[in-house]
């Protein structure tokens, strides 16, 4: 409820920030999308859980990145990197070890954690307070590492598990049709983000760690151990994201070049809704999400009314992220949610 | 020399061989470069010699913006991609009155892809050099990869999407025969070694040029300590987006030779692991020397080629296979071990890398030297 | 130089309040009008969110004059520099160099309008040697914010200068050694010296003796002193060692809580009783 409430401001805020062209803006892309969902119902909808489903991974890699940036100023490159490793650590599960997905569900983000947890006391833990720069860098190193580590034990090419029998069917929504497995994976992420963003944003623990970025030894005075928490806090983060890489490996199965590709889309979606803000976080990742699936089809519906077809880019959804923040920064260089001054 | 007129105290201005030490260095590297790597000791083969060399100018460019500047560009391969690809589209197509595969179509492209990168590097440092460090590496990234999906896509079929260029993408003064590139300009004909030694000879010396100048300096400042540069009076904002702008048209030259030397336009050398790639050979060459970036691609290099040349040797004895596969392992493993090399040079001496190893382990060396002698 | 000896008490109205002829009376800040003084601020505020560091301030200073200012930690005496210098925009009010509003001018434009600062914690280019250091700004003074002079080598700009100045500072027989290497004090002066590169008509130092020996303290301040007589310039001083603050400045200003409590000639703030009550007692106990 309170985080209902929080969304509310923050969306006040927003709007009483925007100009009246934004505001123009939205409206015309409001119509837009309204003229796209009335000519192929089906397709619409079909698209909207498309980005549903994209936006919310999105949003569990891009919640760790933010919180590991927000709290502790340390750009970790690595995060695609667990990311990729959720993934195959479910598929290891699942594929040679024959473990059921259920299990494997909460096997391979305790993994990840776990991973998480030694490249915060071995490498990051060095880096706090360094310039940011250092910590790109080194865990750009990192990235490096365990992408060779993953090509080594699994190879180069993609690799996916046998979806579980219960999930693989669809589930009629009227229009169309939807995969059983992807309303799923939007339940599950649905869940673990609203759980993790109470704990930050509610709990003594998400309070105590952020109280300690802004006075790091009085916090310590008044009796939290510090390291302990910040560890605690790469944990959960790398968890979600490993969370995150065990739900997509089932429908579309992962490779080495998902640690770049993955934290590259997470950066994009920080710097949307805006360094420091885990709120910003989430929409911005729902953002992206439903812009990569929609914008395609509100095209294709714009060229249909207009007649001109070549307003209907072919393959522009791969661009459409780095679209939609080359926009953002030009209109509102903070991100949607940010505080000003951060990694300045 | 009037300078030793003045006080004992201050110090000399640097004798001509000092002065010079940088340019003599250069061309010991591009007469001996060759001989060296392709000799059957080590990697046996020529064209390696010539891939070295572009690379080498590509990573100093990359570090005129890294080391000389402070901003770290995690995109650069977007600028290698305005020279390896404008001139192969020009060749290849022969736009408007200039013939394809033409010399003039060819030098056209070239001038093309610089005037078009010095633009591009111009407004892209506009646009976020006033953001901070870190939003730099991520837009440049950001940039980079959307110049990617677009080279990718080929909207508007130039490109070649995921096959790259490949067929006609040489100028007529450009020969081949079995792998081995010449030049036949002017009824000479030069080795592309030779060729490609020229250009890096040009290029590096204007970079070092650059970074000599009092405009250089002035980029050293920046870097150093931006706050203090901007009280002192220094415009750090048009010192960043200058030296984004310089650095792309060193990069975009390296392209067009990378363009000629691998005969045709790669989607490969566009991607965030090119841009990557770069970053690596840099910080383990030293960021914070001329000759840095030099180490770094060039060990980079040749560890890669000494690796994959090792198991290609091995391939022919059939009834060895067994040793092929161990090496190839090794090879995984060695990568492994780059990265993790690399992870230890950031925590440890940033800045420092293979070079300025060496130049410790040489000051070691000569203070122990004199202490011997003298 | 018309030196008043009244000191002053909280005062806020500004005007252009010149100083009263009455011995009795206060004087009243800004002693001279800010948009005629060498440097002049008026009306400053500065906010950080709720905090308030500078709070409605106005100061004028005479050419030539050397003005010390003095206050408790957090009295917003850097945070004026940093207005005065560009570094921070303030909130409010008017910032003036010779009579000009440069309010608006962007930080790296004020050293070429006449205007330099030293910084309180050594900011200096590390890895260059003291000469380096010093012609950087040099050559910054005589090239301009931004120069593209690619073409000669650095040695044959501002070389000379920076010698003359390192010079004039002491330095001379540190100029190859690298800046981070300097000990402490040669540091801070490393710090004067790269303010003077900019061939300042007034010069903010921020705490230029602090971490020095008495004796070198006292080196320090007949250095400022002599700066400002051969140069003419017109010196604004934030000091922590009131024997330099009572034998060099002419005028002394005290700041607590983003405001000016008083300013008059050294003997005459030191006798001050609410300067003593809300300010010079507490600091005795502090040091």
């Amino acid at each position: 409820m309170s985080a209902i409430l929080d969304a509310r401001t923050q969306a006040q805020r927003l709007l009483s920030e925007s100009s009246p062209a934004a505001k123009l803006g939205g409206l015309a892309g409001v119509l837009l999308l309204g003229n796209a969902a009335v000519q192929e119902p089906g397709l619409f909808i079909d698209q909207a859980i498309g980005g549903l489903v994209y936006g919310m991974i999105l949003v569990m890699i891009s919640l760790g990145l933010a919180l590991v940036l927000g709290l502790m100023g340390v750009v970790n490159f690595a995060h695609g990197a667990l990311f990729m490793l959720g993934g195959y650590f479910t598929y290891a599960a699942m594929a040679s070890y024959g473990i059921p997905f259920w299990a494997a569900l909460l096997i391979a983000p305790v993994g990840v954690g776990v991973v998480g947890i030694v490249i915060e006391v071995v490498v990051l833990r060095r880096l706090y307070g360094k310039e940011p720069i250092i910590g790109l860098l080194a865990t750009f190193g990192l990235t490096l590492m365990i992408e060779e580590a993953a090509r080594f034990v699994w190879g180069a090419s993609a690799v996916q598990p046998a979806k579980p029998a219960f999930l693989t069917g669809g589930t009629d929504l009227g229009v169309t049709q939807v995969g059983t497995y992807r309303l799923f994976t939007v339940a599950v992420a649905t869940v673990s983000v609203a759980g993790v963003y109470y704990l930050i944003t509610r709990t003594d623990f998400g309070l105590s760690v952020r109280a300690g970025v802004q006075d790091g030894e009085m916090t310590e005075f008044v009796g939290v151990n510090l390291p302990l928490r910040f560890t605690a806090m790469f944990f959960l983060g790398s968890a979600i994201a490993g969370l995150g890489g065990a739900l997509r490996v089932v429908e579309f199965g992962i490779d080495p070049g998902a640690a770049e590709e993955f934290v590259l889309l997470a950066f994009v979606v920080v710097v949307i809704g805006g360094v420091g803000s885990i709120f910003g976080s989430v929409v911005a990742g729902l953002l992206v999400g439903w812009a990569q699936f929609l914008i395609p089809v509100v095209l294709s519906a714009l060229a249909v009314i207009t007649g001109v077809s070549a307003i209907n880019v072919q393959g522009i959804s791969d661009l459409i992220p780095f679209l939609v923040m080359i926009a953002v920064l030009l209109i509102r260089p903070r991100g949607l949610f940010g505080e000003e001054g951060l990694l300045e | 020399m009037t300078e030793e007129t003045t006080q004992e105290s201050v110090p000399r201005l640097p004798t001509r061989l000092e002065r010079y030490r940088i340019p003599l260095g250069l061309l010991v590297l591009v007469l001996a470069l060759r001989p060296v790597v392709s000799s059957d000791l080590l990697l046996g083969y020529n064209a390696i010699a010539s891939k070295m060399l572009i690379m080498m100018l590509f990573v100093a460019g990359f570090n005129l913006l890294f080391g000389y500047t402070g901003l770290l560009s995690f995109g650069h391969a977007m600028f290698l991609g305005f020279g390896l690809y404008i001139p192969a589209i020009f060749v290849s197509n022969g736009p408007g009155l200039l013939p394809a595969g033409g010399g003039v179509t060819f030098l056209f492209g070239v001038a093309l892809a610089v005037a078009g990168v010095a633009a591009y590097g111009y407004l892209l440092g506009r646009l976020i050099v006033g953001m901070g460090e870190i939003y730099f590496a991520l837009l440049t990234l950001a940039f980079s990869q959307a110049i990617y999906f677009i080279v990718l896509r080929d909207p508007a079929g130039l490109t070649g999407g995921s096959n790259g260029l490949t067929q006609g993408t040489l100028p007529a003064f450009v020969e081949q025969t079995r792998g081995e590139i010449a030049i036949e300009a002017f009824g000479q004909s030069l080795d592309w070694y030779w060729a490609v030694a020229l250009v890096f000879l040009v290029g590096m010396l204007a970079l070092w040029q650059i970074v000599r100048s009092p405009f250089g300096r002035s980029l050293v400042a920046v870097s150093e300590n931006e706050q203090l540069a901007r009280a002192m009076g220094v415009n750090t904002t048009r010192y960043k987006i200058w030296s984004v702008t310089f650095s792309g048209i060193f990069s975009a030259l390296a392209g067009v030779l990378l363009m000629i030397q691998s005969s045709g336009a790669a989607i490969e050398n566009l991607s965030v692991f090119t841009s990557g790639d770069t970053v690596l050979m840099a910080v383990l060459g030293g960021v914070n020397y001329f000759f840095g970036p030099v180490v770094g691609a060039f060990s980079w290099l040749f560890v890669e080629d000494f690796l994959t040349g090792f198991e290609l040797w091995q391939f022919p004895l059939s009834e060895l296979t067994l040793v092929t596969v161990d090496l190839s392992d090794i090879l995984v493993y060695w990568q492994f071990l780059l990265g993790a090399l690399f992870v230890v040079v950031v925590l440890t001496a940033p800045e420092e890398g293979i070079w300025g190893y060496l130049s410790s382990v040489a000051e070691w060396l000569r203070t122990k030297l004199t202490e011997v002698i003298g | 130089m018309s030196h008043t000896d009244e000191t002053g008490t909280r005062q806020r109205d500004t005007g252009d309040g010149l100083s009263s002829s009455d011995d009795e009376r206060p004087t009243i800040e800004p002693t001279v009008s800010p948009s005629t003084a060498a440097l002049g601020v008026e009306t400053l505020t500065k906010q950080f969110g709720e905090v308030v560091a500078v709070d409605d301030l106005s100061l004028g200073v005479e050419t030539g004059e050397l003005r010390a200012i003095i206050g408790p930690n957090g009295a917003g005496k850097t945070t004026l520099f940093n207005c005065i210098m560009g570094t921070l925009d303030p909130t409010a009010g008017t910032v003036y160099l010779s009579g000009d509003d440069i309010t608006a001018d962007a930080e790296e434009r004020r050293p070429h309008l006449g205007m330099a600062r030293s910084f309180q914690s050594n900011q200096l280019f590390a890895d260059q040697t003291v000469l380096e250091n010093i012609r950087l700004v040099a050559q910054t003074a005589e090239q301009g914010a931004f120069s593209m002079d690619l073409l000669r080598s650095h040695h044959t700009v501002g070389r000379e200068r920076a010698i003359e100045i390192a010079d004039d500072v002491g330095l001379q027989a540190n100029l190859g050694t690298e800046a981070t290497n300097l000990p402490h004090g040669e540091q801070r002066r490393l710090g004067i010296a790269m303010a003077l590169a900019t061939d300042p008509d007034v010069l903010l130092l921020d705490e230029p003796t602090s971490g020095m020996s008495p004796g070198a303290t006292a080196e320090t301040a007949s250095l400022i002193e002599d700066i400002r007589d051969e140069r003419g310039l017109t010196v604004i001083l934030i000091e922590h060692d009131m024997d330099v603050v009572l034998s060099i400045s002419d005028r002394l200003t005290v700041l607590d809580r983003g405001s000016i409590i008083a300013t008059g000639p050294p003997d005459a703030v030191q006798g001050n009783q609410v300067v003593q009550d809300a300010y010079l007692g507490g600091m005795r106990e502090e040091i």
